[in-house]
This record gives C-alpha cells, structure tokens and sequence, in this order.
C-alpha cells in the first residue's frame, strides 16, 4: 500500500471523504474515485455505472467498484443528473487503477448546486484527512 | 487455552487500543439477520460509535447467496427443487458469484475499518485464506491458495471462500470454511461460477471426525495469531445495548 506522501493527487481536484475525486468542467463535474481509492482496492476487475439520467443526491450510492474479492459502494460528491458515463471501464475495468484521473473517469455531472463543490475538500485538507486516519 | 476472558467493562474497552477486537460467538443466524447486523455494526464503526473492529463467528441455515453480478445462471437446479428443500437464494452486495451456505460451515464476519488499521484489501484478503489455511492444517488438511482465484483449494476443491464488501472504508462479509457440512448442495450449482471445480471439506480431507465447536476454537486462535490482535469476548446483547445509548 503506498504512503500517504506517495499518492498522486491533483491540486486542480476536489476530494471526498469516501475517496471520490471531482473536476469542474465548464458547467459540469467530473468524478472518479482517486489514487488512495485505486490503491486501496487493488486490481479493479468491474465497475457497476448508473444509466445517463439517472439523478442522485450528494452523498447517494452511484454504482460499485469490484477488485479482486471485494465490493466497494461509490459515493456521489455532488448532487445531480449523470449526463455521461466512461462507457470504457466496462471492457477496460483496469483504468481505474492506471490513470484513475484521465482515463479512468467514471461519470460527468450537470451538479443541481454548483456550489457543493466548493464543500468539498482541496488537496491540503484531504491530505490532512488522510494523515489524521 | 481459549480466549482469554478479561476484567474490564466495555466503557474501559472503548479506549483500549486498536489490538483489541470484539467478539462475538454465535450460533445459527439466518442470512438476513446477520446482513442486519452486520450493516448497523459497519454503520457504528464508521461513526466509532464503537470503536474496535469486530469479528462474528456463526452457521447459517441452508442458502444460496448470489454476488453483484449475479450468478443466478450458474444455478443448476430449479427454483421449485429448491422450494421443496426450503432453501432461499438471496441476492447480496459482495463480490464473487453465486455460493452455498449451511449448518456445518463455519461462517466468519469481521467488521473492519481497515482505513484506520492501514490493510490494503490485498493483503487482508491473504490474512483472512492465511487463518483458513493454518486451521485447515490443524486437522492434516493442506490447503493452499489459487492465484487465479480467491479462497483455498485443496487440489481442485474449494474448500473455503472469501467475499467481502467495502462500505466508506469498512470491510464487511467475509470468509466461509467448509468444516463438516454435506457437500451436496454445491452439486446444484457451478460454485463461484466456475466450472469442472468441486468442493470438499475439512471433514472429509482429514478423514476424521471434525466437530465445529473444535474448529472455532482452533480459528479464532490463528486469527489471532495472523492479523496480531486480541479477541475480546463480548455479547450480541452487550453490543446492542453499545449501539442503541450512544
């Protein structure tokens, strides 16, 4: 398992108490779940999405990530409407693991309060989370 | 020697430190109340509510469980066949596909917040087929673990599995050691999905006579043992009474 000063975790990022990571793009978000997450879980062998249009409040389960004999719950760092989802992690799984911030995105988000963002952590305070575990 | 029992009261225990885990011996628990209470004890670890990890021990009435990604078509026989022996198939969160629970096997739930004791699922997963195979051995049975998949195998047989799910970093379900359980159940389906595998237990590979209160004796002691903790003794009344006044 790495060291909490090994993890890979973009300053350009908000983060999650439950290890979700989230990116403003334009109107939307972006989530995935981070390097601690990825790490964490090991080899991720299936990643159970929600459907486009499905909508969830911040918090809500959004679908599950599956490593070698473990099931893990996802959860929503911010309300609102699936616009997108990585249709690739369906044959590709590993992405997640391999570059959990680009090609390993999991769903894109039209936030019902863009400002629930902003109550997410930056890097320094989840740094700080993670040290205070 | 057993567990030993310890002086202290459960005020005390919550400020020891994370070496010590709570216990709780069971017996038959149908797989409901045992999702139950798995679900309340994940949500009072979580909010440290109660604040060690916690190991279940307990047999399940007959049951096929299916994973998050089902399992149903491996599934051999009928729904009605099964009505007639009164066995449910119950559809759960962990990993894994379909398998078959029942009296005389020795079920073994720990409740872990494995954020807080730094365990990567990898290597928790190897701790928990690490304790199965160490008590298999107590009773000549050699088993050994299977890169490919999950649990322990003796030869080409399951004979313990592992499933467990992870809910805002608490590990729940867990593993299943085939003790003294008929084995024919497993016939009605393709275990774990896979096929041309068969099953077997401790039982039958040692050839003696194996009882599952010896077994869960010999169990908690290589848990012990293998994750460095202490078990402490507690009651499902005295966790009850933890989760309900705090």
């Amino acid at each position: 398992m790495k060291e909490i000063n090994e993890l890979n975790l973009p300053d350009d990022l908000r983060y999650a108490e439950d290890h979700e990571w989230a990116r403003s793009e334009k109107n939307n978000i972006r989530v995935g779940i981070d390097d601690y997450a990825q790490d964490q879980l090991g080899d991720i062998v299936y990643v159970d999405l929600p459907q486009k249009g499905d909508k969830f409040s911040k918090g809500e389960e959004f679908g599950t990530v599956e490593s070698v004999k473990a099931v893990s719950e996802l959860f929503i760092p911010v309300g609102g409407e699936v616009i997108e989802i990585n249709k690739n992690l369906e044959d590709i799984p590993e992405l997640v693991n391999n570059s959990p911030y680009d090609e390993g995105w999991m769903i894109l988000i039209k936030p019902d309060d863009p400002a629930e963002l902003n109550a997410l952590m930056d890097r320094d305070a989840y740094l700080e989370m993670l040290k205070g575990q | 020697m057993l567990v030993e029992e310890k002086p202290r009261t459960y005020e005390r225990q919550r400020n020891a430190d994370n070496k010590d885990w709570l216990f709780l011996n069971l017996p038959m628990m149908e797989y409901r109340q045992a999702w139950d209470l798995q679900s309340r004890l994940v949500m009072a670890r979580k909010n440290n509510v109660i604040d060690s990890d916690i190991l279940l021990l307990l047999e399940h009435p007959a049951v096929f469980t299916l994973g998050r990604r089902g399992g149903r078509e491996n599934l051999i026989v009928s729904s009605e066949f099964l009505d007639k022996f009164g066995i449910p198939v119950i559809q759960i969160e962990r990993g894994g596909n379909i398998t078959y629970h029942g009296p005389g096997q020795l079920i073994a739930y720990p409740i872990v917040d494995l954020e807080v004791a730094r365990l990567n699922v990898d290597t928790y997963v190897e701790r928990l087929e690490e304790t199965m195979i160490r008590t298999a051995l107590n009773f000549d049975v050699q088993a050994h673990r299977n890169p490919l998949n999950r649990g322990i195998w003796v030869g080409n047989n399951k004979i313990g599995s592992i499933g467990i799910a992870l809910r805002k970093g608490v590990s729940f379900h867990g593993l299943a050691l085939n003790v003294n359980l008929s084995l024919e159940p497993f016939t009605w389906i393709n275990p774990c999905g896979l096929k041309n595998v068969g099953v077997t237990s401790i039982k039958k590979e040692s050839r003696q006579d194996v009882t599952m209160q010896v077994v869960r004796h010999v169990f908690i002691n290589h848990f012990q043992t293998v994750f460095e903790i202490e078990l402490v003794p507690s009651s499902l009344q005295e966790i009850t009474r933890a989760m309900t006044t705090t």
